[in-house]
């Protein structure tokens, strides 16, 4: 079972605060500690803006034992775009954040989630007209949500 | 000369578990789609360090630090890009031989 989180028109000056936001609608939706926003900063400070893995999309997270209680998946959409420094995919505007209990539970989630992404469900999540939809797009890509 | 034996492919990223995993199945649809039998699994380049795949696919960041891992490193910018990536595997696949 996959916890689904939205959250819509947040409000960050930096990837740090849009990172930090999308790793906290899934502490908010009970599938991660308190700390995994920290963490999931700490991924990208020590790793690189890598996550950005296509254009505007950010795949947010961090390892199972930094707080991941439950698998997770959540969108966070922005107010406004922001920069993470990648060389192709900049400016940010949407974010997925999962979280996940141990190193495998997450897997069949995360493919389905590749597979919808390469449906286009990043332009599904764009043209959501709020969150209520964000979340309901995001759900019909998780079979299992 | 052809490889006479399954493509071993390493995608990497940072963590090791959720942009690797990503491009693992584009990595596994492009392969697919140009009819090569390969067994693609995806890890952290610091891991990676100790394989020895035919093939390496990863960004840029982290592919740099890795050049000579494989007889074939791929970089790629956008990794739901399957068709991008499929190009650049048909040439330099058929480069090393591997693909007729």
């Amino acid at each position: 079972m996959t916890v689904i989180a939205a959250d819509d028109g947040v409000a960050a000056r930096d990837w740090r605060e849009a990172v930090r936001a999308a790793a906290s609608a899934l502490v908010g939706a009970g599938a991660a500690g308190e700390g995994y926003p920290d963490a999931c900063e700490r991924v990208v400070e020590e790793n690189g803006p890598y996550i950005v893995l296509t254009k505007g999309l950010a795949l947010v997270h961090a390892r199972p034992e930094d707080g991941g209680l439950a698998v997770g998946v959540g969108v966070t959409r922005l107010a406004a775009p922001v920069e993470f420094g990648h060389p192709d995919n900049d400016p940010v505007d949407l974010l997925l954040a999962f979280c996940t209990p141990d190193p495998d539970a997450h897997v069949g989630t995360l493919a389905a989630l590749a597979r919808s992404l390469s449906g286009g469900l990043a332009d599904r999540l764009r043209g959501a007209p709020g969150r209520e939809e964000l979340a309901g797009a995001l759900k019909e890509a998780v079979p299992d949500a | 000369m052809a490889l006479d034996r399954r493509l071993e492919v390493l995608a990497v990223c940072g963590v090791g578990m959720g942009s690797s995993l990503m491009l693992k199945m584009t990595a596994e649809d492009a392969l697919g789609a140009l009819g090569v039998d390969a067994r693609v699994e995806n890890t952290d380049v610091s891991s990676a360090r100790g394989m020895s795949p035919d093939v390496v696919i990863g960004q840029g960041m982290h592919t740099g630090e890795i050049a000579d891992l494989a007889p074939v490193v791929i970089t790629i910018s956008d990794f739901l890009d399957k068709d991008g990536l499929a190009a650049q595997l048909r040439e330099r696949l058929t480069e090393q031989g591997w693909l007729p």
